[in-house]
């Protein structure tokens, strides 16, 4: 006797139920060990039955009526379904994210074809046109040096090269959504849910479905795993910095005449810079944060250190692998905030 | 106040009815499909037939190894692949850890595979040299172990005697199992090209036919030097069936003599686990479900792994 029996004795939905068919329908521990107690179980309601009575699941209504779908049924369902569309959105999906491939493929390659003596130079090129800062040149200078020296140059460089490309594409992707959701406040009430959910997703779960829906060999796998991630704070800061831009200065720009691109380019986007650029620096981090979990879907670099360091135990290789990333993460963001200090020294300049 | 009560209720009702107290015991549970139903059957054994209170860790090899070492904890790690655990033989020698069964009674498989169609349609393919002298037909690409698992060094030597790279053929690092393991779903799903290394008795062994690759005979000495980072002349040798075990520590063989004969008991056959992982992926149940099927199927079995006391209280819910 199933407690939700009742419901369907009620509904007059008996006959749909039909029978269970017992058999090789598998079996829990609890059913099989009420198995046992089932010889001396006293008719009638006791206490403990009150006190124990299931919750209307979907599992506990089967057992009333065994038409009915168990749990298990859905989520098999669901795997149906996604199964259903896969080769679908494979079509459409697969040659549309080829390029991203091709990127990390290439950036890969000249990561490692190009040697060190020339690799540094360029990449302390890179920061001095970013932050203009001498002392910065010299402490990344002295933080690749000491990679370097420990034989993690170029598992380094491609974490590096990963998060270049995908960072890139956060930015080149990210910023016309937000600003796209600056202007539409329906496509901002649509957007928002999508953007918690990217981030509060444990990472593994949207893992799973590109597994399913790209060659797991293929660099772009971890490359949208990235990106999903990644992108959400410069949309959010860019959607944000927009909409914080003084109304009085459109004003003023319309009493200009100025057209909605001039608008945009003349007057919103300097004045959002700012926070543009913040959500840049956080994108970059969060890329280097995803950049280990996806050594589980094969990408190459520091990741692959941390990962051989959990599954064997080398407390050594992790720590070091680890203290390579936290290196990494402090040049990348002490560049970033140095070029953001920049930007709001240039737009701190008095405009009158 | 409530736990005194609990306590006291626990030892009336489990006074009369067990002679020999067996009190707690820790049960690794390793993070993979057959582990966690052989955990699940010997926690069933041990609550329902000795009466001993089982609390099952989520587990993996080198943590289960490593607190063995550090902590003399889990009392019991089922299905223990000592290839990936090399510690384990220091612990054995040092008569930390004991080993209780072998698990699989016929040993784990270790092999590179290619699917069973591509044998079909050319032969040759189920020999490693067909294989070299073909890498388009397996799609050019060797799927290899990930970095920390046993198999890659071992692997990497591998590839190094058999000049992979001089032969066209690439080779593919995954990052973990689940890669590895939907890289054969996805591979067989589609009748795609496939050659990669993978173990056995599993899920994916067992659901999809895999042929596997003839790599040449097994020599010991030249396996043990594959098996090492800086083998200074890897050589070929196929793996030899992996020893996979069920471990206890010292103490608790000592402690518990009654359930470490249960535990010694506690083996199955590759072809028997690979049934199993099958029933449970075509019926999409649950491991515990899974353990439940095995101890209605195989009653005869499992009961002559228990002594005459546990098979008497068993035999209350087995009528």
């Amino acid at each position: 006797m199933a407690t939700y029996d009742f419901i369907f004795d009620r509904l007059g939905l008996r006959d749909w139920c039909g029978e269970r068919v017992t058999g090789d329908a598998p079996m829990t521990m609890a059913e099989l060990l009420a198995r046992g107690k089932s010889q001396n179980a006293e008719a009638g309601l006791s206490w403990s039955d009150v006190w124990n009575v299931p919750f209307p699941s979907m599992d506990a209504l089967n057992e009333a009526c065994p038409s009915f779908a168990r749990t298990r049924d859905m989520t098999r369902g669901v795997e149906d379904a996604f199964l259903a569309i896969k080769d679908g959105l494979k079509v459409v999906l697969d040659p549309l994210t080829q390029p991203l491939s091709w990127l990390l493929d290439g950036a890969l390659y000249v990561s490692h074809a190009t040697p060190w003596w020339i690799m540094i130079p360029v990449l302390l090129l890179l920061t001095f046109w970013a932050s203009r800062s001498l002392p910065l040149v010299g402490f990344v200078g002295t933080t690749l040096g000491f990679l370097g020296f420990i034989d993690h140059f170029n598992y380094a460089m491609e974490t590096l090269s990963i998060i270049f490309v995908c960072a890139a594409l956060c930015v080149v992707l990210g910023v016309p959504i937000g600003i796209a959701m600056s202007r539409n406040d329906r496509l901002q009430r649509v957007m928002i849910p999508v953007l918690d959910m990217l981030q509060t997703l444990p990472t593994f779960v949207y893992l799973i479905p590109l597994i399913f829906l790209f060659s797991v060999t293929e660099a772009k796998l971890y490359g949208i795993a990235i990106i999903l991630y990644a992108i959400v704070p410069v949309v959010r800061l860019t959607d944000l910095g927009i909409r914080l831009v003084d109304k009085e200065v459109i004003e003023a720009g319309h009493a200009y005449g100025m057209t909605r691109r001039q608008m945009l380019y003349g007057v919103e986007i300097p004045l959002a810079l700012p926070n543009i650029m913040a959500g840049v620096n956080q994108t970059i981090m969060m890329s280097l944060a995803m950049v280990v979990i996806a050594s589980l879907v094969s990408a190459p670099g520091l990741g692959v250190l941390v990962l051989r360091g959990i599954r064997n135990l080398e407390l050594g290789v992790g720590l070091i692998a680890g203290l390579g990333i936290v290196l990494l993460a402090v040049i990348l963001d002490r560049v970033t905030k140095a070029a953001l200090a920049r930007v709001n020294a240039a737009s701190a300049v008095p405009r009158h | 106040m409530k736990k005194t009560l609990m306590a006291a209720a626990l030892s009336v009702m489990a006074a009369p009815a067990f002679a020999q107290d067996c009190g707690e015991v820790s049960v690794a549970e390793m993070n993979w499909a057959s582990a966690s139903i052989i955990s699940k059957v010997t926690e069933f054994l041990m609550t329902q037939g000795y009466g001993c209170e089982v609390t099952l860790f989520p587990s993996a090899t080198t943590t289960a190894v490593a607190s063995l070492a550090e902590n003399n904890e889990p009392d019991v790690v089922p299905e223990l692949w000592v290839n990936s655990a090399p510690l384990y033989l220091e612990l054995e020698a040092a008569g930390k850890a004991k080993t209780a069964a072998n698990v699989f009674s016929d040993g784990g498989t270790e092999n590179w595979w290619v699917p069973d169609y591509l044998v079909a349609a050319h032969p040759e393919l189920a020999t490693i040299d067909g294989i070299l002298a073909n890498p388009d037909l397996v799609g050019g690409k060797f799927h290899n172990c990930p970095d920390g698992w046993g198999c890659r060094i071992a692997n990497d030597n591998l590839i190094k005697a058999f000049d992979f790279a001089g032969k066209g053929m690439e080779v593919f690092n995954h990052g973990s199992g689940e890669t590895l393991a939907a890289a054969i779903a996805s591979a067989y799903d589609n009748k795609e090209p496939f050659f990669g290394y993978y173990y056995g008795p599993t899920a994916v062994l067992g659901r999809y036919n895999m042929v596997a690759v003839d790599i040449g005979p097994y020599n010991a000495e030249i396996h043990a030097c594959n098996q090492t980072q800086d083998c200074a002349k890897p050589g070929i040798s196929s793996y030899p069936a992996a020893p996979v075990l069920t471990v206890v520590t010292s103490d608790f063989a000592e402690r518990q003599p009654a359930v470490f004969d249960l535990v010694s008991k506690i083996t199955f056959t590759s072809a028997e686990l690979s049934a199993l992982l099958a029933w449970q992926d075509d019926n999409g149940a649950s491991a515990e479900e899974a353990a439940v099927h095995y101890l209605t199927q195989k009653k005869d079995t499992w009961m002559t792994w228990v002594n005459e006391d546990a098979a008497a209280k068993l035999a209350a819910i087995f009528p």
